[in-house]
C-alpha cells in the first residue's frame, strides 16, 4: 500500500476507528483515491460501521478499479448477507473462491451465508475445510461457534468459545463470544464477565456494549426469580414444578400443593411481565448518558 | 472448478423475508392462553420461517389434539383443582413441538440481517383471545 494517507487510513481502521479512517480517505489526492487499496479501505470502514449498502458500492468500485480481488468479494458477500440478499452474497463469495479456493475468510463467509439460508450441512463442510487449513485461526473459532449456535448446540458453542479465549486471551471477540454463548445457557455471571472483558478489550465496538447491557440486565436483582427458567430451560423447570405439585398431592398435602401451584403461576406471570420492563428501564437509564 | 462445495445452492433457496418471533417466547402465550394460542402463534411463526408443509401441519395438528385432550379431560375425569394446570400443560406440550421444529430455522433466519420482533403484543392478544375461546367452549358447550 503506497502513500502516507492510505497508510494512515489503514492504521485508523486497524484501531477500530472507521469514522476517522473514512475522513482520512476523503482527503486523499485524486491519484491516491483511485488506488484499489483506497476502495478496499473505504469498503472495510463501511463494513465496520455496519453500513452494508455503502460497503457493497465501495467494494464494487474497487473491483472496477483494480480487477477481481478475493478480499473485496468477501466484503461484498458479508454485506449482502447482512442485508438479507443471500443470492447476491453467494454469487460474490463464489467469485472470490474461484480466484482463491483456499481463502480462509471466504470459506468462513460462505459458510455463514449457507447458515443464513438454513443449509447447515453444506455450512458444516465449509467450516471443516476452513478448520483443516488453520485450526487455530480466530475466524475459524468464530465460525465454529456460529455453526454450533445455529444447530442449537449451545453447550458445544460455549466449549468452543472457551477454547477461543484460551488461545486468544487478549481478543475482544473471543470474550464477547464466550459471554454470548454463556448467556444462551443462562449462566448470567459468566455471560456478564465475558461481555465486560470484551468491552474492556475493545470499547469501540457497539455490539459488545449492547451485549454487556443485556448481560447486566440479566444480573439485575429483579431478574433473580426468573433465573431458574433461563438457567435450566423451561422444560426442566416445568417438569420439576409439576412433579412437586402432584408429589405434594400424593403425599396428602393438598394445601401445600395449592400454595405451591399458586406461587408457581405467579412466578410464570412475573417471568413474562417483569423482564421486558427491567430491560426497558435499564436501557432508558443508560441511553440517557 | 470441479469442487462440488463451490456450486451455488443458495440461489434456489427460499429465505424468510418477514421478521420472525423467537419461538422460545411462544411458551408464555401457550402457558397462559392454552394450546390453541400456542399453536396459532406457532403456525404463523412457522409460515414466517418458511417451514415445510408437513411441519406446519404437525404444529396445527398438535394444537388441535392438545385442545381436544384438554377439553375431554376437563369435561370428564378431572377434579376441578387440576383443570387449569391441564390447560397450561397442554399449551406447553404444543410449545415443545413448536420450539423443536423452529429453533434451527429461527437461528438461521436472524443471521441474514433480520432481528426477531417482539411477541409481547400479539402474545397477550392471543392469550386472552384463545384463552377465552377455549374456556367458553369447554364451560359453555361441554359442561
Amino acid at each position: 500500500m503506497s502513500g502516507i494517507g492510505l497508510k494512515r487510513a489503514q492504521a485508523l481502521l486497524m484501531a477500530d476507528r472507521p469514522q476517522e479512517a473514512l475522513r482520512e480517505l476523503a482527503t486523499l489526492s485524486a491519484e491516491e483515491a483511485m488506488h484499489p487499496g483506497a476502495f478496499y479501505l473505504r469498503a472495510a470502514a463501511f463494513s465496520q460501521l455496519d453500513q452494508h449498502a455503502e460497503t457493497v458500492t465501495a467494494a464494487r468500485q474497487g473491483l472496477e478499479a483494480g480487477g477481481p480481488d478475493p478480499d473485496l468479494f468477501q466484503l461484498i458477500g458479508d454485506a449482502e448477507r447482512q442485508q438479507g440478499h443471500l443470492e447476491a452474497a453467494e454469487q460474490a463469495l463464489l467469485s472470490g473462491l474461484s480466484l482463491a479456493p483456499n481463502h480462509l475468510g471466504l470459506l468462513c463467509s460462505y459458510a455463514a451465508a449457507c447458515m443464513a439460508a438454513n443449509q447447515l450441512g453444506k455450512a458444516a463442510k465449509l467450516v471443516e475445510r476452513a478448520a483443516a487449513q488453520a485450526p487455530t485461526a480466530a475466524a475459524v473459532y468464530a465460525i465454529r461457534i456460529q455453526l454450533a449456535y445455529t444447530r442449537g448446540e449451545d453447550r458445544k458453542a460455549q466449549e468452543i468459545a472457551r477454547e477461543f479465549v484460551a488461545e486468544y486471551p487478549e481478543s475482544a471477540a473471543a470474550h464477547a463470544l464466550l459471554g454470548g454463548t454463556s448467556a444462551n445457557r443462562g449462566q448470567v455471571r459468566e455471560a456478564d464477565a465475558g461481555a465486560r472483558q470484551a468491552v474492556a478489550a475493545d470499547p469501540t465496538v457497539g455490539d459488545y456494549a449492547e451485549l454487556a447491557l443485556e448481560t447486566r440486565i440479566a444480573r439485575h436483582p429483579l431478574m433473580t426469580p426468573v433465573r431458574p427458567f433461563i438457567r435450566f430451560g423451561p422444560i426442566k423447570t416445568w417438569i420439576a414444578a409439576i412433579a412437586i405439585i402432584y408429589g405434594l398431592r400424593m403425599l396428602k398435602m393438598p394445601m401445600l400443593a395449592g400454595v405451591f401451584a399458586i406461587g408457581w403461576f405467579l412466578l410464570c406471570v412475573y417471568s413474562w411481565v417483569v423482564p421486558p420492563l427491567v430491560r426497558r428501564w435499564m436501557k432508558r437509564r443508560y441511553r440517557a448518558f | 472448478m470441479t469442487d462440488e462445495l463451490f456450486t451455488p445452492t443458495i440461489k434456489d433457496a427460499k429465505v424468510p423475508t418477514r421478521p420472525p418471533w423467537n419461538p422460545d417466547s411462544i411458551i408464555y402465550p401457550a402457558f397462559f392462553g392454552g394450546p390453541l394460542a400456542g399453536s396459532v402463534l406457532g403456525f404463523l411463526n412457522g409460515r414466517k420461517l418458511l417451514l415445510s408443509r408437513s411441519h406446519l401441519l404437525l404444529i396445527a395438528g398438535t394444537g388441535t389434539v392438545a385442545f381436544a385432550a384438554r377439553a375431554a379431560l376437563t369435561a370428564t375425569v378431572l377434579p376441578s383443582y387440576a383443570r387449569s394446570i391441564v390447560a397450561a400443560i397442554a399449551g406447553v406440550v404444543v410449545w415443545l413441538v413448536v420450539a423443536a421444529l423452529q429453533r434451527k430455522a429461527f437461528r438461521a433466519a436472524i443471521q441474514n440481517g433480520r432481528d426477531a420482533v417482539s411477541l409481547v403484543g400479539p402474545g397477550i392478544a392471543a392469550s386472552i383471545g384463545f384463552g377465552v375461546l377455549e374456556f367458553a367452549f369447554i364451560y359453555g358447550v361441554l359442561l
